[in-house]
């Protein structure tokens, strides 16, 4: 049973709501509408892991998380690389990933960009020399930014896809 | 000549064998064996008190050339391990699968790693090597130069014979193949669901699409800079992989660690566990589509990580530790920070968790989803809060001490049902704890040294810790002051295997659900 009374007695959202974190909303509404100018609504990402540490894929969540809410400046997560206009790897490409990878690029429809997540996906990182891995994401894909970083913070992969869509804008005028 | 000696020996090695697990002086024994006593002796050792917690090859050990097997021993209640040594005299030996069937994944480890045959083993199928290495590929053995990857891709075809997924056959049984690439921000992981109508009939998990060659490349790297080897095995688990290793170099090389070095490491150890939980807890409201119930934990978690940040440099502890203690001291504001934090963070986790106790449908959820069944716990080797949630009262900080843990009053959490309900309020319980833990030691941090300089030493150890999602093994050998060796299994190399059990007679919806609540890392299991 959900009590109503609480919601009527509390208070009206009246106040101004002051943001924990200035630099990232700042950062956040920029982005915001560099997104609205090149892709009309939103900008949706879809990450691919191809063998990072997972500490990456949690900075990644973060965003989404209430902290940072990325959501609130149009950023998406989706599910299928179909929705997708930037695929965000992380992670060395691994060979057993390798094929995977690239289907998944395939499945995305164009204009499409890629950006490299983490020290591992930016140049292979410690795993350069691997019989394992192919290297950083560059070897297989056209990468378009890469955010460096073991792993880089929520705010510094928010600041790359500022700069991505400052390029982007760049580019096309 | 060595065999013949053995044979003729005649000993009781089963006896020799305990009587080593009852040793005080020694907590980590080397026992050499013959082909023919390994057999006696599995078949001898109750299988309810002494499980293998882990197999693997070593080449070229003590000057001795060839490949030597190392099967790893836990008994119940005792501190002691005890590793049972045999020098492979050809490219076969007998498998102890039927015997122990966590053995299945550390053999095939071992055939794709060194070629080694296990014979009438159920399954011979490759492990880490999928189809893109071609036959014969053996990247372990120390003949084969790790010098870049070498293009099994571009011939068009695959080099490496087609994987078989097991087959479950009947009217109505359909396959659902998911993954490697997942719908959310996971790790990448094959699962094939064999269903009928919703419901799971069985389930078989393809892993090591992440297999990035980490004990290859730890070879020949000098003890401090495979500390970062180490930290790379699994991100949310760096902190205790890392200790794991450098407690091993520590042992080698008989260095004493400053009792503030070891203070530290142990809040950050128990800083790992708290955040790795809050995001097990979170993810399980995500999935039982209870956001409100995840926000409190999402929210709780990013604290914590900045709290690792002012401890560390690094919001998932990297780059702190080295062999010796810790490279740098941790900043007196940090630990101020916290202690005035812990109490806010203990009460605010209080009330998330009551949140959720008070959702129906949350609980409903959770509540006889995804049993792990008690007896699968010695057999497949499942530790960590995915064993205890199941009433097994295991706990690595607590059977095999390390570090400052003998001196800390720790409270093994238990559950009894094994359903996702008892791993999330074992979780919680354990967050809950680990603060407490942390709370405890901070007022007793005295000043002083963070480090002793390390002089390395050549010798091999094995060291385990209670990483957050369960027992984490390193072996580590150092010959010539470089790494010859280094053996990691994780705790989700084990408890992967908990979860084709764990979901069967489920439905598929609650599959994410199930998955989330051991929060296994895919990292960690494909090295």
């Amino acid at each position: 049973m959900i009590n109503p009374f609480p919601n009527l007695l509390c208070f009206k959202a009246d106040k101004v709501i002051v943001s924990r974190d200035t630099d990232f909303a700042s950062v956040g509404l920029a982005l915001k509408k560099e997104v609205r100018a090149i892709f009309g609504r939103n900008l949706t990402i879809r990450e691919v892991d191809s063998g990072s540490d997972n500490a990456a894929e949690i900075e990644l969540n973060n965003l989404a998380t209430p902290y940072y809410d990325v959501e609130r400046f149009g950023i998406s997560f989706v599910a299928s690389p179909r929705h997708a206009d930037v695929m965000v790897i992380t992670g060395a490409v691994t060979l057993n990933m390798e094929s995977a990878v690239l289907k998944t690029y395939e499945a995305m429809p164009s204009p499409k960009f890629v950006v490299a997540v983490g020290d591992d996906a930016c140049d292979g990182g410690i795993f350069k020399d691997t019989y394992a891995v192919r290297g950083g994401a560059d070897k297989i894909l056209p990468v378009d930014l890469k955010i460096p970083g073991n792993p880089p913070s929520p705010y510094e992969i928010l600041q790359g896809l500022l700069f991505l869509m400052k390029e982007i804008r760049r580019i096309n005028h | 000549m060595k065999k013949q000696k053995t044979d003729s020996e005649n000993r009781n090695i089963a006896g020799i064998c305990l009587s080593l697990f009852e040793d005080k002086t020694k907590k980590e024994a080397y026992l050499p064996v013959s082909e023919k006593e390994l057999t006696d002796l599995f078949h001898q050792l109750d299988k309810k008190e002494i499980g293998l917690i882990s197999l693997f090859g070593a080449e070229n050990f003590n000057g001795a050339p060839g490949l030597t097997l190392f099967y790893v021993l836990e008994k119940k209640d005792s501190p002691n391990i005890v590793l049972l040594e045999h020098k492979l005299a050809s490219g076969e030996i007998a498998s102890l699968v039927s015997r122990f069937p966590a053995a299945g994944w550390f053999e095939r480890e071992v055939q794709d790693g060194f070629g080694i045959t296990f014979l009438n083993a159920f399954d011979t199928r490759r492990l880490f090597l999928h189809e893109v290495y071609p036959d014969g590929f053996h990247p372990m053995l120390k003949s084969f130069r790790n010098t870049g990857c070498f293009s099994g891709r571009e011939s068009g075809k695959l080099p490496g014979a087609p994987y078989k997924f097991k087959r479950f056959e009947g009217e109505g049984v359909y396959e659902i193949p998911v993954g490697p690439v997942h719908a959310g921000i996971i790790e990448p992981g094959h699962f094939r669901f064999s269903v009928i109508g919703e419901t799971v009939l069985g389930l078989e998990i393809r892993m090591f699409y992440k297999h990035r060659g980490i004990e290859k490349l730890a070879e020949g790297k000098s003890p401090a800079d495979c500390v970062a080897v180490a930290e790379a095995i699994s991100g949310d688990e760096s902190m205790s992989n890392a200790a794991a290793f450098c407690m091993a170099v520590e042992r080698i090389s008989a260095l004493a660690v400053p009792n503030r070095a070891w203070q530290l490491r142990t809040i950050m150890l128990e800083l790992e566990r708290i955040y790795s939980h809050l995001g097990d807890l979170a993810g399980m409201m995500v999935d039982v589509a209870y956001p409100v119930g995840a926000v409190n934990f999402f929210n709780l978690r990013e604290e914590i990580l900045r709290h690792n940040k002012n401890f560390s440099g690094s919001r998932f502890l990297k780059g702190i530790l080295c062999p010796g203690g810790l490279k740098k001291d941790v900043p007196a504001p940090a630990l101020t920070a916290l202690a005035a934090y812990l109490p806010e963070f203990t009460r605010r986790f209080q009330k998330a968790v009551d949140l959720v106790y008070h959702s129906p449908s949350a609980i409903d959820r959770m509540e006889t989803t995804g049993i792990i069944n008690e007896k699968l716990i010695r057999p497949l080797n499942i530790t960590g809060p995915a064993a205890r949630a199941s009433g097994a009262i295991i706990d690595t900080r607590v059977d095999h001490p390390y570090g400052l843990y003998p001196s800390l009053n720790i409270h093994i959490v238990t559950g009894a049902k094994g359903d996702v309900l008892s791993r999330f309020n074992v979780k919680a319980e354990e967050i809950r704890n680990s603060a407490a833990m942390i709370q405890a030691i901070l007022p007793e941090i005295k000043d002083g040294p963070v480090r002793t300089d390390a002089v390395i030493k050549d010798g091999y150890a094995l060291t385990m810790v209670e990483a957050a999602r369960g027992q984490s093994v390193h072996w580590v050998y150092i010959k010539d002051g470089v790494i010859s060796r280094y053996k990691v299994r994780t705790a989700s190399f084990c408890n992967w295997q908990a979860i084709e059990h764990a979901v069967i007679g489920n439905i598929v919806p609650d599959f994410p659900l199930i998955n989330k609540s051991l929060n296994l890392s895919y990292a960690g299991t494909d090295l």
